[in-house]
Formats: structure tokens, C-alpha cells, sequence
């Protein structure tokens, strides 16, 4: 977008120089690109926001990437907000003439679509990850689409009630404590969850609720579920570590940390401390750092035609990636590397982290 | 003489006379939207009760307390808000941004700074000044306090999401986390803060000239104004004192989840306009006020707890809270004075 887009009044008034203001402002922060050097495409990161850490790491990833090829990199930011997201895909697209590589993680499932057709007709290569409709593949899209990946829910979501099982002694009740209630991931990881819990008849689960993802709504959650169960609580499964840590800051108000055992999923950093602490059992991290590299990482080497998609078998060009179960057992060592310092990955190795194709369901 | 009294009823006996009558029948009515808020969380208290005993221990009721504090707080500044006819989303934003100072200025994990309570004191001048910002934006340029105040929620968010660099960011003063972990006389610090935060508000309402001003504008701005009151000075001082307060809560959010991040205000907005209408406090201003809003804090907060007592299904729980609302808003409302819905 810019100035000209801009229907200024004749007469200028107050409101067309505050126009001229917001919409100068709008152009400046559109990024500005150079043209790009020699043959290589522009890189382009599209993810929700900044403002959480997930996100933050994920562009550190990417920035990394392009550092390692020396390719430009932008980064689109749609604040949850699918129409800029697509909005901004397609700018990028005309601006670079279709000459760039999107790795995008879609703010909702529908959005996935118009973001792969329009690259597909720019001629862009392009990545999505953890969000697209079921009908959606790669392979309808060759050779542009070149991969999709995901992380296995219902694997993060058992791997977690396994160690937190394992913390209570196998035995005790738990209370879990849920994402967004019709959000497929909070759907999966609760699968996780009871399909475990099947295998363990001496651990009950005494309630599940649903906090939304947040610290704040976990931490009042788990003041009242103390006083419906009392001493019966032997565990707290959180859905996400937000909500894992907000439960644990509950915790402490009782003194209760560290005798309560806390597991939760995405690696954030409270958690990681709070496992070297021993106060959480378990976190599970799907790496943002990797994905951010790595989603563009593909579509690169697709652009530059070190290999061809086309070719590539269903499990590369729609699969789930590895994560990592952070227990108190390897968090020094994943601290170490992944925190204290930036990881450093081989992005040439595109498919090491594949386990298997994603389910049709 | 005395046949001109008889014949000419003096001015000032005519209201005392006509008053009793006219009062009784007043009263039933005005009173029972009064106090519905207050038999509401009675009615709830008992129900939740008979259904989990539990519900009474004092533990629980420290608890509920606790999780009062920050919503209880919040909602003062958005009650005077209201109070005046206005809107105020900013709240979200300026408790991100309080909770953003507090902690990159107290020890934490990612610089090296260490005011402890001076922390504490900057933040709540953050949030106060992004209430100032939102008044003058308002009064100066003329913008309905909805949209200025938007615009500052999402500067706020801005702001917090820069400087924290887009993470959480952990409080690590232990002075600090002692406002949520330390107790005094059995209550958690947070739960007295917030109970002064509401002395504080009761005497700004009711003892100060500011406050029969917010009410006066709520009422009416235009009869307020050729009274000799400056609309404009009046809102810039409430939205002042509003900010203040999102700020205050803005660090106790902090102290109780033991970290900052921009997304720590998230639903707090919502959750607080909700307090202040459940209450009773007209949302066209000039009526109610933050004793209703007390109620209405307490009106949420145990229907939450409550309905995890009673093992209520999360599915359902959201319904019954936008049922309560819906209740609330037709119970307080004298609708018979509507002429217009809109």
C-alpha cells in the first residue's frame, strides 16, 4: 500500500492531514525492498504477531536462514488478523514479481487456501505450517506448494501425561487444564491425554476445564480447582505452557510448588526454568527456532532447484516434525543449546526431522 | 396575609408534601434494581454453597479474594469511566504496559535493573500517563473516547510487545512477588492492595469535587457544563485516575503470575466492563458507582469459582456467563424510561 492509495481531500482539512499521517505511516512500515541480490528470491516470514514468544523465536529461526544463504528476509506480522495476513502475502507477491519463498504459519485454517493459490499464480514457493484445510495439499499446487508441516498433537499431549505420571509416582489424580475449546491442537493433546490415562487406572482424572491458552485465566482456574479437590490434586496438565506456568504461579500462592507436579507443551522459557527448578515435570517444544528456518529452508532449495517437489513421496510435502520432550533429565543440555545460545542447524537437511505423514482426519 | 399563604402554597412545602407519596412508590422500585446486584451474589453465595460446602471454608473465600484483587482493581478505573458515558478500552493495553515497566525496571531475567518498589511506582505512572494521553486525545482532537481509547489500547500493546521483545519476561524481586505471595492477617498483600485501591476510589467518589463532577457529566454534560463545570478538565482526570488504577493492576497481574508479557491483559477488558454493568452502573453514565462495582466484581468472580466447584461443564460455563450479563443489564436498567433501544 501506499500514499496514493489515499483519496485526499480537496480542502485540507485536520482529518486528511492525520490521513496523510496514518497513511505515510502505513508505507513506511510496509518493508522496503532492495532489489534482490543476484538470482536468490526473497525470503518472507508471515506469522500472528511478536508478542509472543513462540512467534519471536520462529523469526529468529528465519533470520538465521537467510543469513546462511545471504538472501533478504521480511518478516509479515498479521496480529490475528486474517484478511492483513493474506493482505500482506499478496503485496509481497507483486512487489517481488512472484521472486520469493513464504513460509507462513496461518492465522486460521481457511486462510491457508488463498495464500497457497495466490503464490501458485505468482509463481512463489511457499510453505504453510500447522494450519490448513484437510483438502488442501501440496501436491494439487506442484510444483509451488512445497511442503506443509504440523506437529502431532496427540503425540505432545501423551508424551506430557506420560512424564507427569511418572513424576506423581503412577498414581493420584490429576486436574487438566485445556486450550480453546473447538481449537484442533487443545482437541489433539487432550486425545493425548486420555489415551494415556487409559493405559493408568491408578491415576483418576478429576476434572477438565479450559483456560484459553492464558496465564492469567489458568492461575484462577487452579485457586478453585484446589478447593473442589484439595489434597486429591497430584498433578496439573496444562494444554500449552502459558497456561502451565499461570497454574504453577497458583501453586506457589498455596506453597505448593515443586509438591505438585506441572507439565505443559511449547518449550517457553518460564517452563524450561521452571523444570530445572523441578517445580514442572515436562514441556514440549516443536522447535520454532527450526521452523522459522527450516519452513523457508524448503522452499528455497525448491526455488533454487537443488530439488524438485514433484518428486519428493507425500510423507516430505505433508508431514509431522519432531519435537522435543524436555524433562529434567536433558534441560541443561537443551538450555545450553537452544537458549543461552542459538542453535546451530544443518538447514540442507530438509527431511530429518519427518515423522511421517499427517493423518486425514 | 394568612389568606394568601392558604391560597398560595409556599414553593419550598410543596416537594416535602407531595414526597412521602410519591416516594413509597418510588422506592420499591428504585430500590429493588439498588440492590438486585447485592441479592444476586447472596442468592449465588447460597447456591453454590448448598451444591459444595466447600465453598464457605475461608480458604476458599481468601481464594476467591485473591482472584478478585486485579479484576477488582481494574474495575474502579473503568467504573468512573462509565460513570461519565464514556468507554475506556484501553485497559488492556495499559495493564500490558504497567506490567512491562514493573517488570524490566525490578530485577528480572533479562537486564540488569533493580529499583524493587520504585518499579512498582514508575509503572503505575505509565499506566496514568497513557490514561492522560487517552483524555487529551479526546478533548483536544476531539475523538468519541471509544476510538481514542482503542487507539491507546493498541499503543499500549505495541509498546509492551517492543520492549519486552516479544517474550515473557520474568519478575524476579522478591519484594515485589511478595505483594502476591506474602500474606498479612491470612490474606494474600494483592487482596489489601486492592482493597485500598477501592477505599481510595469510594472516597474520590464520594468526598471529592472530581467525583460528583463524573457523576454530574454522566448525567448530563451539557447541563453539567452551563453549571460551571469543564467537561474537558473532568475527563481528562478520570481517565487520569483510570489509568493510575489499570496501573496498579497492571502490577499486581505481574507480581501474581510472577512474569510480564504483552498478552498478560488479555480478556481483562472484557471481564471488567462486565464487573461494572453486572453491578449496576448505568452504561449511560451518571449512575452507579464502585460500591456497585465491588458487588459486580464479586458477582463474577464467585460465579467462576463457583461454577469449577460445582464441576460445570467448561462448554457450558461461558453460556451462563453471557446469560448473567444479559440478566444483569435487564435487571439494573429501568427500561420503562427507555424510549429508545438502540
Amino acid at each position: 500500500m501506499t500514499t496514493s492509495d489515499f483519496d485526499f481531500s480537496v480542502r485540507p482539512s485536520r482529518r486528511a492531514i492525520l490521513g496523510g499521517i496514518v497513511g505515510g505511516a502505513a508505507a513506511l512500515s510496509m518493508p522496503h525492498i532492495a532489489r534482490a541480490a543476484g538470482d536468490k528470491p526473497v525470503l518472507v516470514t508471515s506469522i500472528r504477531s511478536l508478542s509472543n514468544p513462540y512467534h519471536a523465536i520462529w523469526k529468529d529461526g528465519a533470520e538465521a536462514f537467510a543469513k546462511s544463504v545471504g538472501a533478504q528476509h521480511v518478516t509479515l506480522v498479521s496480529e490475528g488478523n486474517s484478511e492483513k495476513g493474506i493482505a500482506d502475502i499478496r503485496a509481497m507477491l507483486a512487489k517481488t514479481g512472484g521472486k520469493m519463498v513464504l513460509n507462513s504459519d496461518p492465522n486460521d485454517t481457511p486462510d491457508a487456501r488463498p495464500i497457497v493459490e495466490s503464490c501458485f499464480k505468482a509463481g512463489a514457493y511457499v510453505c504453510t505450517q500447522w494450519n490448513k484445510p484437510n483438502d488442501l495439499h501440496p501436491w494439487d499446487f506442484n510444483p509451488y506448494y512445497a511442503s506443509h508441516i504440523e506437529f502431532d498433537g496427540v503425540k505432545s499431549g501423551s508424551a506430557i501425561t506420560q512424564a507427569l505420571i511418572k513424576a506423581m509416582g503412577s498414581k493420584g489424580g490429576i486436574v487438566a487444564i485445556g486450550g480453546q475449546i473447538s481449537n484442533t491442537a487443545a482437541i489433539e493433546r487432550k486425545r493425548g491425554l486420555e489415551e494415556v490415562l487409559k493405559a493408568h487406572p491408578d491415576v483418576q482424572l478429576l476434572d477438565f476445564q479450559v483456560a484459553n491458552w492464558k496465564a492469567t485465566e489458568a492461575y484462577d482456574l487452579t485457586s478453585s480447582l484446589l478447593t473442589r479437590f484439595g489434597d486429591k490434586v497430584g498433578g496439573i496438565w496444562a494444554a500449552n505452557d502459558d497456561m502451565g506456568t499461570g497454574a504453577l504461579e497458583a501453586l506457589r500462592a498455596e506453597g505448593l510448588a515443586g509438591k505438585v507436579p506441572v507439565v505443559g507443551i511449547d518449550g517457553i522459557k518460564a517452563a524450561m526454568d521452571a523444570v530445572k527448578a523441578g517445580e514442572y515435570a515436562a514441556t514440549v517444544t516443536s522447535d520454532p527456532y527450526w521452523q522459522g528456518g527450516m519452513g523457508l529452508s524448503i522452499g528455497y532449495h525448491a526455488f533454487m532447484k537443488s530439488f524438485d517437489p514433484t518428486k519428493e513421496s507425500k510423507d516430505h510435502r505433508e508431514f509431522y516434525g519432531r519435537t522435543t520432550t524436555i524433562t529434567k533429565d536433558n534441560v541443561a543440555d537443551y538450555i545450553k543449546a537452544n537458549v543461552d545460545s542459538k542453535p546451530v542447524y544443518d538447514w540442507n537437511d530438509l527431511w530429518g526431522r519427518c515423522e511421517g505423514q499427517i493423518r486425514a482426519s | 396575609m394568612t389568606t394568601t399563604q392558604a391560597d398560595v402554597p409556599p414553593l419550598h412545602h410543596g416537594p416535602a408534601i407531595a414526597a412521602p407519596r410519591r416516594r413509597r412508590l418510588h422506592i420499591s422500585r428504585a430500590s429493588l434494581r439498588a440492590y438486585a446486584p447485592a441479592v444476586v451474589l447472596l442468592a449465588l453465595c447460597l447456591l453454590v454453597t448448598l451444591a459444595n460446602p466447600s465453598f464457605i471454608e475461608t480458604r476458599n473465600l481468601i481464594r476467591v479474594a485473591n482472584a478478585a484483587a486485579v479484576p477488582l482493581t481494574l474495575a474502579m478505573g473503568t467504573t468512573f469511566i462509565i460513570l461519565i458515558g464514556s468507554i475506556d478500552l484501553s485497559a488492556e493495553g495499559a495493564v500490558a504496559v504497567a506490567a512491562m515497566v514493573v517488570v524490566l525496571l525490578a530485577k528480572n531475567d533479562l537486564n540488569g535493573m533493580d529499583l524493587g518498589w520504585g518499579a512498582a511506582l514508575l509503572a503505575v505512572c505509565a499506566a496514568g500517563l497513557m490514561g492522560l494521553i487517552s483524555g487529551l486525545v479526546q478533548t483536544g482532537l476531539r475523538i468519541p473516547s471509544f476510538m481514542a481509547t482503542l487507539g491507546t489500547w493498541f499503543i499500549g500493546l505495541g509498546l509492551a510487545t517492543y520492549m519486552l521483545g516479544g517474550s515473557a519476561v520474568r519478575l524476579m524481586d522478591p519484594r515485589l512477588r511478595f505483594l502476591a505471595l506474602g500474606r498479612f492477617g491470612g490474606l494474600p498483600v494483592a487482596v489489601w492492595v486492592a482493597l485500598a485501591a477501592f477505599a481510595v476510589a469510594a472516597v474520590i467518589q464520594t468526598q471529592t469535587r472530581l467525583g460528583r463532577h463524573i457523576l454530574a457529566l454522566g448525567g448530563g454534560e451539557d447541563l453539567a457544563e452551563y453549571s460551571g463545570i469543564s467537561p474537558a478538565r473532568v475527563r481528562i482526570l478520570a481517565f487520569t485516575l483510570a489509568g493510575l488504577f489499570y496501573g496498579v493492576a497492571g502490577v499486581l497481574a505481574a507480581t501474581q503470575l510472577g512474569q510480564s508479557n504483552a498478552v498478560i491483559g488479555d480478556g481483562r477488558l472484557f471481564a471488567a466492563i462486565t464487573a461494572v454493568v453486572v453491578g449496576g452502573t448505568a452504561l449511560t453514565g451518571g449512575e452507579g458507582g464502585v460500591f456497585n462495582t465491588l458487588i459486580g466484581v464479586l458477582i463474577v468472580t464467585v460465579l467462576s469459582n463457583g461454577m469449577v466447584l460445582l464441576g460445570i461443564s467448561p462448554y457450558v460455563q461461558q453460556t451462563v456467563q453471557g446469560l448473567m450479563i444479559i440478566a444483569a443489564v435487564a435487571l439494573s436498567l429501568d427500561r420503562l424510561r427507555l424510549k429508545i433501544v438502540k
